[in-house]
């Protein structure tokens, strides 16, 4: 049947990728695969659907998620990220298994109402089973090289604590209320209403001083220093030694100079519970890489291990890469008979040759001309 | 592009001259950017900073991207587009109001306490440039009004029976008075807000932080 216009559209935010975009996407994912292996992580992949019960369990949250229904009526969307996926999969097939686990994947993953970025390809890890600072800094150093191996120039890491706020706001008792809108307002990041919620809340002023500064606390190591004072409230200490640990790690590792420390890095409403980190590129105005430590998600699958990862997001680094080059075929096979033609061609690709064969008889000055535009290096005429 | 280089978006219109005089006072001298209201990019000499005029509504989208690192605009806009990007300061300039308003001579019947009673409006329609900020002011309520988005010109909307009533923001009450609406309810005041982009705001933290610091100081 002959397509409407419609039928030549695409939905909204869904792009075809062209063979040198498609090339490019290709090496930066085996280029990030390999580091992955080297660093001894198991590529594994989740399938595209999932039940919504499995990614979002909250009927009444707003979401980003393509939904379809199954046959039996149950809800089903296209997975926007890995690492939940995995946790199922981890608490159910991989049960029981010696940890730590390190697992990485790539693959697309898909997001409803994101105009730029509805479908985008991600790569990224999944350490399980460790809840110590070391696989954090192991996570952290890995991402740092594959940035490295993808050559991607100027990208920094900022490395923050997400269980800063919430051990505060459990210490200081702090009413569901206050603490729902300071979670809007910090998922939000918006600092005129966290200012105002905080200063005009009964919270110690001591507490209201740190709420305030976080934003601000941002650097190398030194940053950690200014943190001294509190060291009375135990999330602020634990969060505190926590960093300097990793950092110190970091060194070890050699990456440290990628990255700095900033307590301004704010999610709300996330699984994370620890250190979470970002990865930016300058002109680039989302994180090309976001991580961090959320010890609670396989709770909620049943299994109780620590778990910490990131994930890359390759669709915008690929759109950073102005020169494209795609792998172009060695020789151009033509000639008068095609049973001798497809003998040669064999011969060649046999030998290792990258070979594209005239489908039709093509003159000497025509076969040069395909090959030119096509970049192809070479031309072989067979003679009957 | 050097990783100091800032890029600003200012709201063309009513706030751009308050917006350019705040950051005179902040030490980016650009109060030449008045006298030529066709250009719409300019770069302060001396300092590696470089100014864009967009519409208000279009500022949240130039910083949400990153094509912009901060931008001013008001918070109206702000809540009407619901971007991702940071808010770091009230610049307490540009206050406005949304309101809820009838025609004079359709006004709801008041409820003890003084207000209006908003019930009679259920099934109605709002005439409005901000269906989200109508929206989600009459759902919290538990209300069901139809937003109509217009592009403008709202207030003729009842007078046409277009809508009963519009949703539209007010900043002296003159429009209102002219057209014989009267206010029936308040939604939300709006200042103009200093917005960053979530990345920009990271990694060139100094120099933003630097100018969100002056900013405060002077609108305090």
């Amino acid at each position: 049947m002959e397509r409407s216009s419609m039928g030549l559209k695409l939905p909204e935010g869904m792009k075809d990728l062209m063979p040198t975009e498609l090339a490019l996407l290709e090496e930066l994912e085996g280029k990030a695969l390999k580091t992955c292996h080297n660093w001894s992580f198991q590529r594994v992949t989740t399938p595209g659907l999932e039940y919504r019960a499995c990614v979002e369990p909250d009927a009444n949250k707003d979401d980003y998620l393509y939904k379809f229904f199954d046959k039996n009526g149950h809800i089903i969307v296209l997975r926007p990220e890995f690492t939940t996926p995995i946790a199922r999969m981890v608490a159910t097939r991989l049960k029981g298994n010696q940890l730590p686990l390190r697992l990485c994947y790539s693959g697309d993953v898909y997001r409803n109402g994101s105009t730029r970025f509805s479908e985008f390809r991600q790569v990224g890890v999944e350490s399980v089973g460790s809840g110590s600072d070391l696989a954090d800094a192991e996570v952290i150093s890995l991402s740092v090289e594959i940035m490295k191996a993808l050559e991607v120039r100027n990208f920094q890491i900022s490395l923050g604590h997400n269980g800063i706020f919430s051990g505060l706001a459990d210490e200081m008792n702090i009413d569901i209320k206050l603490r729902k809108e300071l979670e809007e307002g910090i998922a939000r990041k918006d600092m005129v209403k966290l200012e105002g919620l905080i200063s005009q809340s009964d919270l110690p002023e001591a507490a209201k001083e740190f709420l305030l500064s976080m934003p601000h606390l941002t650097g190398k190591e030194e940053v950690l220093d200014k943190l001294q004072n509190w060291n009375h409230i135990h999330a602020i200490r634990r969060a505190v030694e926590s960093l300097r640990t990793i950092y110190q790690f970091l060194k070890d590792y050699g990456v440290h100079d990628y990255v700095s420390l900033d307590l301004g890095i704010l999610r709300g409403f996330s699984y994370y519970t620890g250190v979470i980190f970002e990865g930016y590129l300058p002109g680039v105005g989302i994180p090309v890489v976001e991580g961090g430590r959320y010890d609670k998600l396989y709770e909620d699958f049943g299994q109780n291990s620590p778990a910490t990862g990131f994930a890359i997001n390759l669709s915008i680094l690929l759109e950073q890469f102005s020169e494209f080059e795609v792998d172009n075929p060695e020789v151009l096979v033509y000639g008068q008979s095609p049973g001798t033609v497809v003998k040669r061609c064999r011969e060649l690709r046999k030998s290792g040759k990258k070979v594209e064969m005239a489908l039709g008889f093509l003159t000497d000055s025509d076969a040069k001309k395909i090959a030119s535009s096509r970049g192809i290096a070479m031309v072989e005429k067979v003679e009957v | 592009m050097s990783s100091k280089f800032l890029t600003i978006a200012l709201p063309k219109g009513k706030l751009l001259i308050d917006s350019a005089k705040l950051l005179t006072e902040a030490g980016l001298d650009c109060m030449f950017i008045l006298e030529d209201s066709r250009k719409l990019t300019f770069d302060i000499p001396g300092k590696e900073v470089k100014l864009i005029i967009c519409r208000p509504t279009d500022i949240p989208t130039y910083v949400e991207y990153g094509a912009a690192d901060i931008g001013f605009v008001g918070k109206d806009t702000l809540i009407e587009q619901n971007q991702d990007v940071a808010e770091l300061v009230d610049l307490k300039f540009g206050y406005c109001r949304f309101v809820v308003a009838m025609p004079e001579d359709s006004q709801p019947p008041k409820l003890a306490n003084g207000a209006y009673d908003l019930s009679v409006l259920n099934h109605k329609r709002a005439a409005t440039k901000f269906p989200r900020v109508a929206q989600l002011f009459f759902s919290e309520r538990g209300m069901q009004v139809t937003p109509i988005k217009l592009h403008g010109n709202i207030e003729i909307a009842p007078q046409v029976g277009l809508a009963e009533m519009i949703v539209d923001i007010v900043s002296t009450g003159k429009t209102l008075k002219q057209n014989k609406l009267v206010e029936i309810a308040p939604i939300l005041e709006a200042t103009t807000r200093m917005i960053a982009n979530r990345v920009s705001y990271r990694i060139k933290y100094e120099d933003i932080q630097g100018l969100a610091e002056k900013l405060r100081v002077l609108v305090k």
